[in-house]
């Protein structure tokens, strides 16, 4: 069967892979550009877009679509889409579009912002330039706890099975304390 | 990831064909309602099955990556919207275990004077502290409701403690479900060693053990019924990408409503029932929460310990509760004004911040509407006097922070400028916060099928039955009249034990 190369659904894929990482380059920092950074943050981008509500998604897409062409109303833009602006235009643009927080696409563009930075700290070595690594630090904790606690911890699972043994089987001594 | 998947425990994977099974009770939700009266149930030998809409992940897959945690663990990727002015974002869990495989993990008896006003003037029968005192031990031996191992408290929480201190402010430890709680701060993620004693790691198995039946990846699209009396459920299960799979037809003598504050009365509404006093999907509340961001000298690191050590409660007569909460890079820049070199720049200080706010018990309500072609929708109006309470709020949070030693705040206010010093907090806060600045957000959805023994004021009686339909109960947050000031997991969860401890001494007239 021949691929129809204009079907909705790969309009709206090309609509978050032809935009997206071009808004990427504006809102998240500089770094973004390095390697394979934005194909990575679009795929994430993408995997996130397929979880949300069919509303939001709609929203998303139809935001950025109104971005990149309103673009060619922005007098520095002349007649150009979003996407092909150079960075100074494309970031005033941003900025000025951005501004309009009562309007409806102002709101939507500091959402869709969030959106894509979002997914930029999703990557593994951003959180590793800002300095957080849970990983090691989770191996680290769960080692400890199981080392210092070890008997206590398999008595509590067990306990899950067992038959209620009353009210304070399983609580410890201090759980009243505090109470509102 | 493989895991070993227990016993009785069906995902869509394993289905190829239509399914069509029987039993006693049939329960839609896995949460800390629906696992707790699975268990109570099949304690008690009653023939149950559990359907859940979300998947089975165990705790081996919990991981520290929140867009996996997203797509995996909650409803619509985590991002839920109650539209009104100003719209409140929301997160539902969607697994099994429900939202408790993702929340904090707090683990609070539900205030006295909230049961005292229940009994007193919302027609709640049997809902004195002296009646629930059995069921909140039990929930609390079940869950293994403790105090944290101080090893585990990290320095964001130490220096909240200190601020409080400072201020003189009451703060006290928190109580949760955990045993020996490693301290990961992973909470929202799904604990990875399953310490947090989640409905994953205690009811849902129990109930296993005990005969029941869980099918998950299941979706219920209404409750059946024939002559005025329920008869099960009709569902299907969804494949990878949501698509439709096979159905699941339940026959049961009874149907427990599970699926929490939205997807309850979304669900009954869809199933063509009404209550006679059309409070169904109404009273919804949810306290509301906001944060600031402090930013402080010296590193803190909130990920390196516990999520939620402490709270301050000198505010809590006047329905404020503050806290701090570290969350995930990721969902720190979502939520920031800046972008581009700035937003990295304030990204840089990841590790020099804390994320500080307060939860408000609100005053005003809301709307679950089941629309045809979107689902369940949500209004909320905050009201005027909620807003004070939250700018009241953040103000008393940011003292907070700058007494702890913050050199600058970031504010929940858009536009707002951040603050330097409590002299500058004052000078901002001196002018309006219109209400539509203010950024909102919650965990905690309450009250569509309330609770009264009063058919004219409750959906449901005193235990949980809906008023004029046989068979038919709900046990979720949606039974709370009022909101109740804390953290609603073991409010829900003694609630439901208390109520199936009915309906097991009532299981000769249910046939089950």
């Amino acid at each position: 069967m021949r691929e129809n190369g204009s079907s909705p659904a790969r309009q709206r894929g090309w609509v978050v892979r032809r935009i997206v990482p071009r808004f990427a380059e504006i809102v998240c920092p500089p770094e973004v550009r390095t390697g394979d950074l934005r194909d990575r943050l679009l795929a994430e981008f993408e995997s996130l877009l397929q979880v949300l509500p069919s509303g939001v998604r709609w929203s998303v897409r139809s935001g950025l679509v109104a971005f990149d062409q309103g673009a060619r109303l922005y007098p520095r833009a002349r007649g150009r889409r979003f996407v092909q602006l150079a960075d100074a235009d494309a970031e005033a643009y941003f900025g000025v579009v951005l501004a309009r927080r009562g309007a409806g696409l102002g709101a939507a563009l500091q959402r869709i912002k969030g959106l894509v930075v979002f997914c930029y700290y999703e990557l593994p070595e951003v959180k590793d330039q800002i300095g957080y690594r849970p990983d090691a630090y989770i191996a680290a904790v769960s080692q400890r706890r199981l080392a210092s606690y070890g008997p206590q911890i398999r008595a509590g699972e067990a306990a899950v099975l067992a038959p209620d043994a009353g009210p304070d089987a399983g609580a410890r001594p201090d759980v009243g304390r505090d109470r509102p | 990831m493989s895991a070993v998947i227990p016993a009785g425990l069906t995902r869509q994977s394993e289905v190829s064909a239509d399914v069509r099974v029987e039993c006693g009770v049939v329960i839609v939700g896995s949460g800390a309602g629906g696992a707790t009266m699975a268990a109570e149930l099949a304690d008690a030998g009653v023939d149950v099955v559990v359907v859940e809409e979300g998947g089975y992940h165990p705790t081996e897959s919990f991981t520290a990556e929140t867009g996996r945690a997203l797509r995996t663990l909650y409803r619509d990727g985590g991002i839920g919207l109650a539209l009104g002015k100003p719209p409140v974002l929301f997160s539902e869990g969607r697994c099994v275990g429900g939202s408790t495989v993702v929340n904090g993990g707090m683990s609070w008896r539900t205030p006295g004077r909230v049961l005292q006003r229940w009994a007193e003037e919302e027609g709640v029968a049997a809902i004195s502290e002296q009646d629930m005192e059995p069921h909140f031990a039990k929930v609390e031996s079940r869950i293994s409701v403790a105090h944290q191992d101080p090893e585990t408290i990290g320095k964001d929480m130490r220096l909240l403690k200190a601020g409080a201190t400072a201020k003189s402010w009451k703060i006290i430890p928190n109580l949760r479900n955990q045993l020996h709680c490693a301290g990961t701060n992973n909470c929202t993620n799904g604990c990875p060693t399953g310490a947090k004693r989640s409905m994953l790691v205690t009811n849902v198995p129990r109930a296993l053990a005990r005969g029941a039946r869980v099918f998950a990846d299941c979706r219920v699209e209404r409750i059946t019924r024939s002559g005025g009396t329920v008869t099960g459920i009709a569902g299907r299960f969804v494949r990878p990408g949501g698509h439709r799979g096979p159905r699941l037809t339940v026959r049961a003598q009874v149907v427990v409503a599970a699926g929490g504050a939205v997807q309850t009365p979304a669900l009954l509404a869809r199933s063509g029932l009404r209550s006679r006093s059309g409070l169904l999907g109404r009273n919804l509340t949810l306290h509301p929460n906001a944060k600031a961001i402090a930013f402080f000298e010296e590193e803190v690191a909130g990920w390196r310990g516990v999520h939620q050590a402490y709270q301050v409660r000198e505010f809590i007569d006047d329905g404020i509760l503050l806290t701090a909460v570290n969350l995930p890079p990721s969902l720190v820049a979502l939520g920031l004004p800046s972008h581009g070199r700035d937003l990295g720049q304030v990204m840089g200080e990841y590790n020099h911040m804390i994320t500080a706010g307060c939860l408000i018990e609100d005053t005003g309500s809301g709307r679950v509407r089941n629309i045809p072609g979107l689902g369940p929708q949500v209004f909320y109006q905050l009201t005027d006097h909620d807003a004070e309470r939250v700018r009241r709020g953040i103000a008393l949070t940011a003292e907070l922070m700058f007494a702890a030693g913050a050199r600058r705040i970031l504010l929940p206010f858009d536009g707002a400028p951040e603050v330097r010093d409590p002299a500058g907090l004052q000078d901002l806060l001196a002018r309006p916060v219109p209400k539509q600045s203010i950024e909102l957000f919650t965990v905690h959805l309450m009250g569509t099928a309330r609770m009264s023994d009063d058919p004219r004021r409750g959906v449901v009686d005193s235990f949980g039955a809906f008023h004029g339909v046989p068979g038919l109960f709900v046990a979720d947050a949606s039974l709370f009249p009022t909101p109740i000031g804390v953290n609603p997991m073991e409010t829900i969860m003694a609630l439901v034990t208390r109520n199936a401890q009915r309906l097991i001494e009532q299981r000769g007239r249910h046939r089950i």
